[in-house]
């Protein structure tokens, strides 16, 4: 905004800033010609700062929005900045934001919801960035019920017709593990506990690559995964010392949250890994238990293709589940054929045999929950056309008499 | 008989002659010019499942096979004038069959059911492919729901208090919860008398344990009727018996899957033609829902079955 040095009119240099009431004017005090009204650019003396001044504020365009659209917009903006995210996240989730708040299923939703909504454009555009960002660090940042979190999430991406593509297991690897409190010395922190963080990393990988390719990730939530996996590394790594450590007292240790099913994904993990042990010749001779496994974890991860696929029958697993009769409870059939099957190919994964392998299938079905089956449809059920007379006598068993009605209403009146 | 003392004492006004127990749907007047054979093949699909090569002409069909009629509501008045219906408070009135060939349902006579249209050239339908080229594997039907208006303002208090099977808690929701034990259903009674019907396993029987119901409100003294019965969503389930890498298919049918194991352990599959939607689990069992007819659920079946399939081979 560089004011001319010259009066247009009568070429005199002489040009003062007055104020014309509260307007600044560029006027020339040779023949009064008002050069310049105001500032070119903003009122705000900032912009002599040469600091930028954002679109939003100098202009009406804050106030043609709503003020629930402000404060939403306000709100994920926090979160990209809480989060660390780049700047073209913030734009990208703020633009989703606008989308979604024009559509009518979420105009008039209530502002808790909003809330939500702003946290699942900044969790939207995380994933298709592969960022890894969890649904459960989103909600402990909105204090939000993870059911309702993710009612918002699936309508958000249905209405939008959002891609979103899965979780990265090797960047939430990463992510995860940089919240463990083993890198750095401190005071509560025992020497023994600190780990390099590159090798537990490595290692953290390896395993969960492994519980991959053994069927434990599918369908499950992806952190007990990684913590469980992060654990066995651990403690791999110096198995001495570490042994002795529970799994509960290592998350307490490294600051990080125990999840419930970690427990589960460690048994998992370390039945994958005897039987695994079981196929390599020089740990033959030692009858291992899922403790002192942990001390081969390095050998059994070097060779764990081979190893893989030695103690698991993959291919022989899918023929006979082909072969199974396509009826009835589908968990049971299946190992029963395996049971029957020669080799003393154990039936249920719950047997750690070393002896033949297993097939490799999700535990799901290594281990069938007794569910009740449902009976497939009878003739008698098929023959029913919808059409059939109703008899009195039936629908009378469904009514009350009147003494009974009699004897409801006065119980009804205690009540 | 008593039933239609019942019907006397209720201070509506109302035929006496209840055709509750025909089916009356209402239907728009091309539907019944059209004639019933173009909508009969929807309720026929229904037979596929027990690969039934019944429906092929010249093989007399009996009574089962006959579903709800398609004609329309004039038949409302033909039990009045016409004699020749057996008169028995115990029998539903078969009005249905004779539809067939007489748009306007003059003949309300159970016995017509011989009269069949051929099918197969009419209308498109779900074909029954042969086992080699489909998958083998018939997804069961699970649940069925479905709505009926009973055409008339109820009292849920009344009822409650009459129906052993009832329950009705106004401050939780505002309609009676009523269950039969044949067919196993629940259903949900409103004020306004519409009614929902859950739980049965097949379209037929939906229809008998709405009809039960629509029975059980009129023998408490209530003018219902039996209108605008409608299947309004289907659930089937199967098993493909073979683990599938869900991480695999999220990520070459992007556009229609949606597997967030943080939420729920399967993948929802949106399909397109069928509208249909799947949950997928890595055991390999497919749950198929959103139908309003038998056949979406085989076709939606059979179109995911291949795509599953590719996923076998990769674990």
């Amino acid at each position: 905004m560089a004011a001319p040095g010259r009066c247009p009119e009568c070429g005199s240099e002489a040009l003062v800033e007055d104020s014309h009431y509260a307007q600044q004017q560029l006027v020339c005090a040779a023949c009064g010609c008002v050069l310049a009204e105001g500032l070119l650019t903003t009122t705000y003396t900032d912009e002599e700062h040469l600091r930028e001044v954002a679109y939003s504020q100098s202009t009406g365009q804050r106030e043609q929005q709503s003020r629930c659209l402000q404060r939403g917009i306000r709100r994920v903006q926090d979160l990209c900045k809480v989060l660390q995210l780049p700047t073209v996240f913030e734009e990208t989730a703020v633009s989703y934001f606008r989308r979604a708040l024009q559509h009518p299923s979420f105009h008039l939703v209530s502002l808790e919801k909003k809330e939500l909504l702003g946290g699942c454009c900044v969790f939207v555009t995380c994933r298709q960035h592969n960022w890894p960002l969890t649904m459960g660090t989103i909600c402990s940042l909105l204090y939000a019920k993870q059911e309702l979190f993710a009612s918002v999430y699936l309508s958000l991406q249905k209405e939008l017709g959002l891609c979103v593509p899965a979780l990265s297991l090797a960047d939430l690897v990463n992510t995860h593990l940089s919240s463990f409190r083993l890198f750095q010395h401190a005071s509560d922190v025992p020497a023994w506990f600190m780990e390099d963080k590159e090798k537990l990393v490595a290692r953290t990988m390896q395993i969960v690559e492994l519980a991959s390719e053994t069927w434990l990730v599918t369908g499950r939530h992806p952190v007990p995964i990684v913590t469980a996996a992060a654990f066995l590394s651990w403690q791999s790594l110096q198995p001495a010392a570490r042994l002795t450590c529970t799994f509960a007292r290592f998350c307490k240790l490294a600051g990080v949250d125990l999840p419930p099913p970690a427990h589960l994904r460690l048994k998992e993990l370390l039945e994958i890994l005897l039987r695994m042990a079981s196929q390599l010749a020089w740990l033959r001779v030692f009858s291992l238990d899922k403790k002192t496994v942990v001390k081969h974890i390095g050998d059994l991860l070097q060779h764990r293709i081979f190893l893989l696929k030695n103690a698991f029958c993959l291919e022989d697993g899918e023929e006979q589940r082909d072969a199974a009769p396509a009826e009835g409870s589908p968990g049971s059939a299946p190992a029963a054929e395996a049971a029957a099957r020669a080799e003393g190919c154990p039936s249920e994964g719950k047997r750690q045999r070393e002896g033949g392998p297993r097939p490799l299938l999700p535990p799901c079905l290594i281990n069938p929950r007794k569910r009740l089956r449902t009976a497939a449809p009878s003739a008698s059920d098929s023959a029913i056309t919808g059409d059939e007379p109703i008899s009195d006598s039936e629908i009378e068993e469904y009514l009350r008499g009147p003494e009974e009605i009699r004897a409801f209403r006065k119980a009804k009146a205690w009540v | 008989s008593s039933f239609k003392d019942d019907i006397s004492t209720s201070p509506q006004l109302f035929t006496p002659m209840s055709p509750y127990d025909a089916y009356l749907p209402i239907q728009t007047a091309e539907d019944v010019l059209l004639g019933s054979q173009f909508n009969q093949p929807k309720e026929l699909s229904t037979d596929f499942s027990s690969v039934d090569l019944s429906f092929l002409p010249d093989i007399t069909q009996d009574n089962k096979e006959q579903n709800p009629p398609e004609d329309g509501h004039e038949m409302q008045k033909e039990p009045d004038g016409d004699g020749s219906i057996p008169r028995n408070e115990d029998s539903g009135i078969f009005m249905d069959e004779s539809s067939l060939s007489y748009p306007d349902g003059t003949q309300p006579s159970p016995e017509a059911s011989g009269v069949c249209p051929p099918l197969t050239p009419m209308t498109p339908m779900t074909p029954v492919t042969p086992a080699s080229e489909s998958s083998g594997i018939v997804p069961q039907l699970q649940n069925i729901v479905s709505t009926v208006n009973l055409a008339c303002k109820l009292d849920l208090k009344n009822i409650a208090l009459h129906a052993r099977n009832a329950e009705y808690n106004p401050k939780r929701f505002a309609a009676v919860i009523m269950r039969i034990r044949e067919p196993r259903t629940t259903a949900l009674i409103f004020s306004s008398g519409k009614m929902v019907c859950t739980g049965a396993k097949s379209e037929e029987q939906s229809r008998l344990a709405a009809r039960k119901y629509a029975r059980v409100v009129q023998k408490l003294g209530f003018p219902a009727k039996f209108l605008d019965f409608k299947i309004q969503n289907m659930v089937g389930s199967c098993d493909v018996r073979f683990p599938i890498r869900l991480e695999g298919l999220v990520l070459t049918h992007q556009q229609f899957s949606s597997y967030e194991p943080e939420l729920f352990p399967g993948l929802i599959y949106r399909m397109v033609k069928p509208r249909i939607v799947l949950l997928i689990f890595v055991s390999g069992k497919v749950v198929l829902t959103g139908a309003k007819e038998r056949s979406e659920i085989y076709e939606a079946f059979e179109n995911i079955y291949p795509i599953l399939k590719g996923f076998k081979k990769a674990s």
